[in-house]
Order: structure tokens, then C-alpha cells, then sequence
């Protein structure tokens, strides 16, 4: 005996859940994620890092609140900096650079000198309130 | 006299295409944004020009816009609390690296004491979290 097979109809698939899911998923990645690329500057190397050339005197640079640098206590321009500071690390690369920052500059200007002595070549940037507190340690 | 209005036939729309683009804006969120850091909202790190990698670090501090350091949203901890906190974990000891997520409004004055105030603690070297401007230079 042959028995007629009945067909299945294709019921209509409801897409409006896949929908939902999609969205939520794209709403969780658009607010979990994040497109800014992040760095990082070092307010004191590591410790014990410097080798011998490092006995070399420290150079002292100030930063005022309005902005004012002075280099080893004279007061100079961004410029004056970034060309001194490439001057004395081409000969050694380990030259201590001490960032002493008025205590109302804000971090932006403090970071702003940071780049300017890391684009010059300084490695050795460390901040300190004022020169009794540099610790030779630290190089 | 009276117009007929004719009705329009409403078609069902086809849904495909809109998958599609939702699809590939997920695809895009994916592979162009990273999970995010932990940092408040509302705080704005320092906008730096070298590019340098990010790396993580055994312990964050924020440093906020009120000058205040906090290690969760919740209350600010003070830099005695954390020199304590870094010598419980061990972080001193072990030589690890101490990150520091500053508010670019913050003063000076904070980042010093923090500085000085880990160094005193035993930590030799302090991350400061930065954002990297499209003129980034090597």
C-alpha cells in the first residue's frame, strides 16, 4: 500500500527577533569599543636602568604655569629645548633630563615637554618637585 | 462629486539589504574599535605626539579632573592608601610598572606627589597613559 505523503508547508520565518538581535549586538560593540589609540610617556624610568655614561650632570628644565621654560635655570623657548636636547643625547643617548613643573601647570603641558624631549631623543625624563628630590637611583 | 481615493497596495519590504548593512557596521565596529580601557567617561587624558604602545601595567590610578585619585569610580583614595595598596600587592617588590590615567586638567602638583609619593613606596617606574593625536611621530 502507497500512502500519500502529505507536504510540508514552508511556514513564513519571522525575522523581526534576528533583527533585534542584530541591532542589540551592534549597539553593545558601538558602546564597548572604543576608537582612540591610547600611548604611554614615562614619568620615571625604571629603576637602575642607566648605565655609567648616566654620572653625566642632569639638565634641569622648568615649566612655568604659563608655559615659560628655562633650561638649567635660563629661560628659553620649546625650540631652544628640542635642539639642546638632540644635541646632547646624540653624544649620550643615557643624558638625565629632570622636568621640574610649576605645581599649577596642568598635565597637558607637562606631557607637552615630555614629547618635546622624547622627539629629541631624551630617554632619561624623570619629573621631580625640585632638585633635592632628584634620586640618582632612578637612572 | 466624489474622487475615489486609490488605496495603495502595501508591499511587504524586503528585508535582506538592511541585514546586510547592519551586518557589515558590526563587522566594521569590530575590527576598527578595541574593547574599551577601564577610565571613566568623563576623564580626558594628555594628548601626546610620540607614538609609543600602550601597555598594561599591575595597577591603574586615576588621576581626575578634581585632582582626586581614585581606583574605581566610587570614592577617591588617597596617596598614603595607595602606597599601602602597592606594597600589599607586592607590585614594589616585584618591580612592576604602576600606571597612571591622568585627566589632562589635572594640576601638576598631584602628578609630582604621586610621583614621588610611589617612588617612596618602592615603585621605580610609572606609565602615564596618553592619547595619541593623529600627528603621532615615531
Amino acid at each position: 500500500m502507497q500512502l500519500a505523503r502529505r507536504q510540508r508547508r514552508a511556514g513564513f520565518m519571522g525575522l523581526t527577533p534576528l533583527i533585534d538581535m542584530i541591532f542589540l549586538l551592534l549597539l553593545f560593540f558601538l558602546l564597548g569599543s572604543d576608537f582612540v589609540t591610547y600611548g604611554q610617556s614615562r614619568l620615571a624610568p625604571p629603576r637602575g636602568t642607566g648605565g655609567e655614561t648616566s654620572a653625566a650632570p642632569p639638565v634641569v628644565i622648568t615649566l612655568g604655569v604659563d608655559g615659560a621654560l628655562s633650561w638649567n635655570g635660563q629661560s628659553v623657548d620649546a625650540a631652544f629645548v628640542r635642539r639642546e636636547t638632540a644635541k646632547l643625547t646624540a653624544t649620550n643617548a643615557e643624558q638625565m633630563m629632570v622636568l621640574m613643573p610649576a605645581g599649577a601647570a596642568n598635565v597637558q603641558q607637562v606631557t607637552d615637554v615630555m614629547d618635546a624631549l622624547q622627539g629629541a631623543g631624551a630617554q632619561s625624563i624623570t619629573l621631580e618637585r625640585d632638585v633635592f628630590d632628584i634620586d640618582l637611583a632612578d637612572f | 462629486m466624489q474622487l475615489k481615493n486609490p488605496r495603495r497596495e502595501i508591499k511587504s519590504i524586503d528585508l535582506l539589504p538592511l541585514i546586510n548593512v547592519v551586518f557589515l557596521l558590526i563587522l566594521f565596529v569590530l575590527i576598527a574599535g578595541r574593547p574599551s580601557t577601564n577610565q571613566p567617561a568623563g576623564l580626558e587624558v594628555a594628548r601626546s605626539t610620540i607614538a609609543s604602545a600602550h601597555e598594561g601595567a599591575a595597577l591603574s590610578v586615576w588621576l581626575k579632573q578634581d585632582d582626586g585619585f581614585y581606583l574605581s569610580d566610587i570614592k577617591p583614595v588617597t596617596l598614603g592608601e595607595l602606597a599601602d595598596l602597592v606594597v600589599e600587592k607586592g607590585i614594589a617588590a616585584q618591580g612592576l610598572p604602576l600606571e597612571l590615567i591622568a585627566d589632562r586638567r589635572a594640576t601638576a602638583k598631584q602628578l609630582l606627589a604621586f610621583r614621588r609619593a610611589m617612588a617612596r613606596a618602592g615603585v621605580g617606574e610609572i606609565r602615564l597613559k596618553t592619547e595619541l593625536t593623529g600627528g603621532a611621530v615615531q
